[in-house]
């Protein structure tokens, strides 16, 4: 902490606003601990990571190199295509409805209510529940024979589903889990947002006569979208990478119906030990995910500009 | 303020409309309450009441028995100190690395930088289970309470960092260029100045790296040992083959969570206001 | 000695001595052990501290319980930790691999990492071990573990890695309840099965003829229980896959037939927890899995079918009877600077007594003759005379349930993708194909070098 206590020695005496302007502050030096931390934790696992995935590793023998092989055979491999179509497909419900619900829960909850302070924090836990131990009693719930979600459907007379007991029903049912996690972050955004918005436009276009929707659709969302840009950012990141909830759940069955990428990796690299392919799927992985959150981030800048 | 009705406090509201407003705030908060009312349910009764269909909901009577089985047939205490260390390390080497960064990136207007920062959070945390194991195996790290707290680093940098950005961008420069002038250093500006105008944003930030960071549960299944175990992960082991009965695990993923969720309810406040001043405001 | 009515001379001594070995002509045996008892060094690595890692299961849940005395009998210590099954073997896998584990002693999955731990040089050949007099306590005996069990535990070059401690065979739980009231016998091959559970299926009452896994990867040994009816193992003994053949094809139609037509709804994510659950809950007449879920389905406080179950042997195939068998072994590691006291720790969580306490405790088979055939057992345990007759049955015709081959997980996951597909309708023969073609170079690949 030292080094960044005194990043300067310069400014000693008056001087005017305008020539410290001038002489360039060397900010850049606060964020260096931080940095060197966060690079000494991630760079070896990268290096190795880049350099596994041109080799190939046996139990009790030794590495191959063997150039792109690994990366050649994952794109021929079916099960590694379907499970990037597979995250896509979960990311897309995962983004998508927390997002709808979240923006809708932030205007809820933007109003004064009684006892707002309590349902909010009601609405809030989920985000904070430890998802390890809220998926195992989800599994319970979406016990096709025990569980209490089948239940509840028959009270209202509905058939009773088999949740993540079958392909068909699988994707959806760990969307709806992942919902009910992430829904409040986007609120609590959302929220921020709603909290920061001027009021003049509201009184002009309230005299002019305007309804709640066109108010919405033309002065809130407009104003909120930055703020719904960084949900979105964010949501794409975790919905990619969710695996404590998949894994904790249905370890990616029935069959291959919940198999993401991520849970693709962990059977690659932990079940099956392939640590050279596993690698080349890390750093596939990484590449889409960095690529989707700079086109976000990307977007958001023009949606800014635009605004 | 954040209170100010905004979609036209002239209109009066129908009776439709609030019964519409109601119901919709019912919507959205049930699941929460189903879940977690479930889960306490699932917890406080036997293993026939647990399995028998229709379900019974209230416990009649309740029984203690699944936690006194936690308890007995783990090493409940440890976990939760070994949390509590991993967590609580990480967190606060992350305010004090990630506080000045976030001040330093927030004043150089250098997003780049922050970007490289979020790559920590963009990586799988799958893929630096087993380059850190040979890691921290050359460095003799593995299984102790240090490795899991540089590990957890990855969760609670990237979160202290962003959310301190979107703070600091809130406060104004004026100030500090005042006291520059004055013949402040930097890092004077930063401590006495900027810091503790920045105070509530350490708060939210401390508080969500907090319950992220005590969240995880795949670095302490790799890295962790028989004595550095954290909550989550000795939980997912108290899954048995051959035994599994849904009480104790039900009361066993209560008592993990139950730390966060208080924590939640008692800053609440702060996390909502702290958010809503701009911690995740565009930066 | 400070008796007064009885002071020996030494002539009193020498007399009682030549009884004693008059005695000892008769019961040689009893005087040796004794004399073992008393020579044996078991202090001799008094103060060592041994790590063990164990598998969650109730069979470690003993040998932690007998610490205590093996440490008042040797003066070591030792650290054990119990991690479930499917993390124990990542763990051991990494740290193995790594070189340097943290553990002296582990538990090894048989039927899962047997040929990984002999390629990866993990575990010290105990054959130096049991000939070393000074190292091996005479009462031992090695020559109890059953023949089956000790195969099963030799690697292929003769090599002892692993004591088999714990064998577990498939059988068939069933509701003899539900059996009487629709006159329905336990069946004796495995098409009577199939009739027996269309006759006991009954979704109106929301029971189901019969369970059994239907998650990918866990589901394998079901099929390969049928297919050892065919005489037939998925890997044949000269390596090549059998896994597409007119039998396994034929298995697996008995595996769709059952899980699909009278298995309950969602069978096809199920592991052995739902399975027990649904049986335990009087939901299902039959259950098709491991031998050790005796003691929850008779704990009163969680099932709904004590006294009701029924243990039943595998019914035998069209061309053969076979149990599919597993098992557990406890190995020292070749990297441990302990071995000897590592040595001492097995032998005594494997010897006679504490194989048998086993047993009784309805914690599973264990891998000693001696217990096996121990009448004690039965008669003081709480399980039913069935349950040990059928274990002793099933140890008869025990044959592997999971090929011996170095990918088993690799395996049992794409067979097992393939089996569940067939539950959502797909072609028996067209997966098995299908799985075939893709394992064939994984297998290939495994036996290279």
């Amino acid at each position: 902490m030292t080094a960044v206590a005194s990043p300067h020695a310069e400014a000693a005496g008056p001087a005017t606003v305008k020539q410290v302007r001038l002489k360039p502050r060397r900010y850049w030096l606060f964020a260096v601990p931080a940095l060197v931390l966060i690079a000494a934790v991630i760079v070896f696992p990268w290096l190795f990571t880049v350099f596994m995935s041109l080799n190939d590793w046996k139990v009790g023998g030794g590495i191959d190199f063997v150039w792109l092989q690994n990366y050649t055979r994952l794109f021929a491999d079916d099960r590694f295509l379907e499970s990037i179509w597979r995250t896509f497909f979960f990311t897309v419900m995962a983004v998508a409805l927390p997002i709808l619900l979240g923006v809708a829960a932030a205007l809820v909850f933007h109003r004064e209510f009684p006892w707002r302070g309590l349902l909010r924090t009601i609405f809030v836990m989920p985000m904070m529940a430890t998802p390890v131990a809220v998926a195992l009693v989800w599994t319970m719930m979406f016990h096709p024979q025990l569980g209490v979600l089948n239940y509840l459907l028959s009270l209202f007379g509905l058939p009773p589903s088999l949740w993540v007991y079958s392909p068909n029903t699988v994707i959806p049912t760990l969307v709806l889990v992942e919902v009910w996690h992430w829904t409040p972050l986007v609120m609590l955004i959302v929220l921020g947002g709603l909290a920061g918005l001027p009021q003049d436009p509201y009184d002009s276009a309230t005299i002019d006569g305007a309804t709640d929707w066109q108010m919405f659709r033309y002065i809130t969302l407009p104003l909120l979208l930055p703020y719904i840009m960084i949900a979105l950012v964010i949501r794409t990141i975790d919905a990619l990478k969710v695996f404590d909830t998949i894994f904790v759940i249905t370890q990616g069955g029935p069959g291959t119906a919940s198999e993401t990428l991520n849970i693709f990796l962990y059977l690659q690299a932990f079940q099956f030990y392939n640590l050279g392919y596993a690698s080349a799927v890390v750093v596939i992985f990484f590449i889409i995910i960095v690529a989707l959150s700079l086109l976000l981030l990307y977007v958001r800048q023009r949606t800014k500009w635009n605004a | 303020m954040a209170g100010i009705e905004r979609s036209s406090p002239v209109r009066r509201r129908t009776l439709a409309g609030s019964a519409g407003f109601a119901l919709s705030l019912f919507m959205l908060v049930s699941p929460a309450v189903l879940v977690f009312l479930w889960m306490i349910s699932l917890s406080l009764k036997n293993e026939l009441d647990n399995t028998s269909f229709p379900p019974v909901f209230v416990p009649n009577p309740p029984t203690f028995e699944n936690f006194i089985d936690v308890f007995a047939k783990n090493n409940f205490l440890l976990y939760f100190w070994n949390s509590v260390l991993v967590t609580g390390g990480a967190v606060l080497i992350g305010l004090l690395v990630g506080v000045p960064a976030g001040y330093g990136i927030a004043r150089a207007k250098a997003a780049k930088t922050a970007v490289l920062i979020l790559i920590a959070r963009m990586t799988p945390a799958l893929s630096y289970l087993i380059p850190l194991f040979l890691l921290f195996q050359w460095m003799g790290l593995v299984g102790t309470i240090t490795a899991l707290i540089i590990t957890h680093l990855v969760i609670t940098i990237p979160i202290i960092v962003w959310i301190m950005i979107g703070y600091f961008e809130g406060i104004p420069q004026e100030l500090e260029d005042a006291a520059y002038v004055d013949g402040a250093t930097l890092w004077q500006s930063f401590r006495y100045i900027a810091m503790p105008l920045a105070r509530p944003g350490m708060v939210v930030a401390a508080i969500l790296a907090f319950i992220f960071s005590w969240n995880n549960f795949v670095f302490s299944i790799v890295l962790g040992g028989k004595n550095s175990r954290t909550l989550p992960s000795a939980v997912y082991n108290s899954l048995t083959f051959e035994q599994i009965s849904w009480g104790p695990l039900a009361a066993a993923a209560l008592l993990v969570t139950l730390p966060v969720l208080v924590l939640t309810v008692v800053a609440q406040r702060e996390i909502v206001a702290g958010l809503s001043a701009g911690g995740l405001k565009d930066g | 000695m400070t008796n007064p009515i009885w002071r020996p001379s030494r002539r009193d001594f020498a007399r009682s001595a030549t009884a004693l070995g008059a005695a000892g002509l008769f019961a040689p045996a009893l005087i040796r052990e004794a004399n073992a008892q008393s020579t044996f060094n078991w202090k001799r690595f008094d103060g060592a501290k041994i790590d063990v890692m164990l598998v969650k299961n109730p069979r470690s849940d003993l040998l932690q319980a007998h610490e205590k005395e093996f440490t008042a009998l040797t003066g070591i210590q030792v650290s054990s930790e119990q991690i479930p099954e499917q993390q124990q073997r990542q763990k051991a896998m990494i740290e193995f691999s790594s070189g340097r584990p943290s553990f002296d002693v582990t538990m090894l999955a048989l039927h899962v990492q047997k040929r990984l731990a002999a390629k990866g040089k993990w575990l010290e050949d105990l054959r130096p071990y049991l000939a070393d007099a000074s190292l091996t306590s005479p009462d031992f005996d090695y020559a109890d573990f059953a023949a089956g069990a000790v195969g099963f535990g030799k690697q292929a070059d003769g090599a002892v890695d692993t004591l088999p401690h714990f064998i577990d065979f498939w059988m068939l739980y069933y509701n003899k309840e539900m059996f009487a009231q629709k006159g329905v016998e336990y069946p004796k091959s495995i098409d009577e099965m199939v009739t027996a559970a269309q006759k006991l299926n009954d979704p109106s009452k929301g029971i189901a003829g019969f369970v059994s896994r239907g998650l990918k990867n866990a589901n394998v040994p079901v099929w390969t229980a049928y297919l050892l009816g065919q005489g037939m193992e998925t890997v044949s003994t000269t390596g090549q896959l059998q896994t597409d053949g007119p039998e396994a094809i034929w298995a697996g139609e008995i595996y769709k037939r059952l899980n699909r037509d009278f298995a309950p709804p969602g069978t096809i994510g199920f592991n052995w927890n739902e399975c027990q659950t649904t049986f335990m809950q009087g939901r299902a007449a039959m259950w098709l899995d491991g031998i050790g879920f005796a003691t929850p389905l008779e704990d009163p406080s969680r099932s709904r079918i004590v006294g009701k179950v029924g243990y039943g042997v595998m019914p035998a195939g069209p061309k053969a009877h076979h149990a599919g068998l597993f098992g557990d072994g406890l190995g020292i590691t070749r990297s441990s600077t302990k071995k000897q006291a590592a040595w001492l720790y097995m032998q005594f969580m494997c010897n006679k007594g504490n194989q048998l306490a086993m047993l009784k405790a309805g914690a599973g088979a264990p891998g000693r003759s001696s217990a096996l055939s121990n009448p004690e057992a039965a008669t003081g345990s709480r399980f039913s005379k069935e349950y040990f007759e059928c274990l002793a049955t099933s140890g008869r015709i025990a044959r592997a349930g999971l090929p011996q081959i170095i990918p088993v997980t690799e395996f049992r996951d794409t067979f097992g993708v393939a089996l569940t597909n067939t539950l959502s309708g797909a072609d028996v023969a067209t997966e098995l194909k299908k799985a075939t073609e893709v394992f064939k170079p994984v297998l290939e690949k495994s036996e290279l070098g």
